[in-house]
């Protein structure tokens, strides 16, 4: 995938190009005085991967509460492939192609990693019965890697499994949009890689994939186009490349004074090996 | 419980790792509770007449904790009213029989009116979660009993007193006996369906993680709503039947058809058994109705007493009730084969972790 060249960085909704499969329009997310959300617009096209970054407390998962329905909009249009889905329940999204996963997993504790599985195939996937819902569960935990695991509990998961269950889950939904809420925070590099390369064949599959993010690394090595918010609000939006090497987005990450100082150094901050990218860490307790 | 490491370590030891099958305990379960039901079926047999009045207590309180486990023990609801259907029940048939109606009507009557009354009474308070919940619920059968003293229904401050059925009196108490036991057998048997149906699956999600319930694309207030619909019916079928076979009760004082005790005694039946189990229901109600029976007959005096001392050592040791503790002991942990007595002695070690985690 050359993911640059692919998608022009047009960036009004539906303005040009591959139709877009989810519009936000001008929506606002207010939980008392404060904005999460503020006066946002971006589409989503059908088919790409795109990323979206921000530092802490930026928005991005309120952005997937809004999209996946746990979340209603204070106002503002929320458009999936044309449909206004913004007074919609979570469920009703979800039988439309709508697939979430937690920043925070959120695994059945009591059941096995299988039966969570069967869960999503059964009701989101719409599994005539249980039989073919199992059938889903094992081909879709055998592509996340986790079939030894299987008969696991959702209490006895290290965190790279419970991230990957959550993958898994979603998957088994059969969605056409994918929302990843940081599922790759907190895990190795290593993990960090195999959770790229399955993005990507979700997303060769057709699904279009949402990611939210806080690795550079991975955001850049898997997204199509990268959005930026900031505050509520779209700072920027463009190829990986050049939304990383950004001076808004750096200063809006590090600081302006770092920002000055890496502009006069002709050094990229943001460069994805650099140890100076800010991770978030995850509190899983 | 956070126990991820022995799991792991069985896992990675042992490296023939069997595809994981699907679990036979519902048909364990399913006929060991049908073989409990049939051994109390002989007490008619080889009892006395004390036995069979016990038994058939019994036998009510199994069909009402089975009631409760729809709500309570499958969706991890705590509902803290359900005597409520069970009066709706019994006051139903009481009043249809005063009317000079038949028996069947009234108890058919009950079933559906209790189970409309759980449906619209699902619509504001299944939006509630938590405590909000289960005071709601409590609420709610409180004001019923209330309404029903102040309505003067039957005699005064809603006091029946019916004619007994024109048939013998030991027939009559066999029949109320089977009565609840063959309600009971049945509610084993739907808890069974339920235990392997979509709407099993829905509610079990539901109690584990509503959220993610939902966000999997299950319609969870409708399930909950249906699940508090499915809790009233055996309810107010065993209300219908103690009706007629008590032939006179009032609303609120003990035994009465909307006493407190009896939301109560579903509760701690369920959990002592085993929430959301096929059988815990059936277990948890044997126990503690006998064991109250028991002590009230022989330590008048400190019953009570004995019986609350009893509920703490439960919560204390015994959170997740005897059929998880048994399920917990036997379980061989990562789908991997395991012997008998090694699968008991990982299952020893995780149920001491369990009660050390909590405090014990």
């Amino acid at each position: 995938m050359s993911h640059a060249s692919t998608y022009p960085m047009a960036s009004e909704p539906g303005v040009e190009g591959g139709a877009p499969i989810l519009e936000l329009d001008h929506v606002v997310k207010r939980f008392g005085g404060l904005s999460a959300v503020d006066d946002l617009s971006f589409a989503v096209r059908s088919g790409e991967v795109l990323g979206v970054i921000g530092p802490n407390g930026a928005g991005k998962s309120t952005v997937v509460g809004l999209v996946a329905g746990a979340l209603s909009p204070t106002s503002g249009v929320i458009r999936f492939e044309g449909q206004d889905i913004g007074r919609l329940r979570p469920h009703q999204r979800a039988h439309l192609g709508i697939a979430r996963t937690f920043q925070v997993a959120q695994p059945f504790a009591g059941l096995s990693m299988r039966e969570n599985v069967v869960v999503g195939a059964l009701f989101g996937g719409r599994a005539p019965n249980r039989a073919a819902a199992m059938r889903i569960a094992d081909e879709v935990l055998e592509r996340t890697g986790l079939t030894a695991k299987a008969a696991l509990k959702g209490d006895e998961l290290t965190v790279a499994d419970r991230k990957r269950l959550e993958m898994a889950r979603a998957l088994a939904l059969k969605p056409r949009l994918l929302l990843l809420d940081e599922v790759m925070a907190g895990l190795i590099p290593t993990e960090v890689e195999l959770a790229v390369r399955l993005i990507r064949e979700i997303n060769e599959s057709g699904v279009t994939v949402v990611v939210i993010e806080h690795i550079m690394r991975a955001i850049q090595g898997v997204s199509d186009r990268v959005l930026v918010i900031n505050f509520g609000k779209r700072l920027t939006e463009g190829s990986p490349q050049e939304v990383l090497s950004d001076p808004k987005v750096i200063e809006a990450y590090l600081g302006e004074r770092y920002a000055k100082n890496s502009r006069a150094q002709g050094a990229a901050p943001l460069d994805p090996t650099s140890a100076a990218a800010p991770h978030e860490e995850e509190n899983n307790s | 419980m956070s126990s991820g490491m022995p799991a792991q370590e069985v896992a990675a030891e042992n490296a023939t790792v069997s595809a994981p099958r699907e679990s036979r305990e519902w048909v364990w379960s399913l006929g060991l509770g049908a073989l409990i039901l049939g051994l109390i079926a002989l007490v008619p047999v080889v009892g006395d007449q004390a036995a069979l009045s016990l038994w058939t207590f019994i036998a009510m309180y199994i069909v009402l904790a089975q009631g409760w486990n729809f709500i309570g023990g499958f969706t991890g609801y705590a509902a803290f009213g359900n005597v409520a259907f069970f009066g709706v029940g019994a006051y139903t048939v009481a009043l249809t029989l005063e009317h000079k109606q038949s028996y069947w009507l009234g108890l058919a009557l009950g079933v559906v009116i209790a189970a409309v009354f759980a449906f619209l009474l699902g619509l504001p308070v299944l939006r509630l979660r938590g405590h909000y919940f289960a005071i709601a619920t409590l609420g709610v059968a409180e004001a019923l009993g209330q309404f029903t003293q102040s309505k003067s229904v039957g005699a005064t401050a809603g006091e029946i007193s019916l004619t007994p059925p024109s048939l013998n009196y030991h027939i009559v108490g066999k029949l109320f006996f089977y009565g609840f036991l063959g309600v009971a057998f049945v509610t084993l048997l739907g808890t069974a369906w339920l235990s392997r149906s979509r709407m099993g699956y829905a509610l079990v999600a539901i109690r584990e993680n509503e959220s993610a319930a939902e966000a999997l694309g299950i319609p969870t207030y409708w399930y909950k709503i249906g699940a508090f619909v499915l809790s009233a019916i055996p309810t107010a079928l065993a209300g219908g039947l103690f009706a007629y076979w008590q032939l006179s009760f009032d609303p609120l004082s003990e035994g009465g058809a909307f006493d407190v005790n009896i939301s109560v005694a579903m509760v701690l039946m369920t959990f002592l058994g085993g929430t959301g189990t096929i059988l815990g229901p059936v277990l948890g109600a044997i126990i503690i109705e006998y064991l109250d029976q028991y002590t009230t007959f022989n330590y008048p005096g400190i019953h009570a007493p004995l019986l609350g001392g009893l509920i703490i050592l439960v919560t204390i040791f015994l959170p997740q009730g005897i059929v998880r503790l048994v399920r917990e002991l036997l379980r061989s942990p990562a789908g991997v084969k395991l012997s008998y007595s090694r699968r008991v002695k990982e299952g020893v070690r995780r149920v001491a972790r369990f009660n050390i985690s909590n405090g014990v």
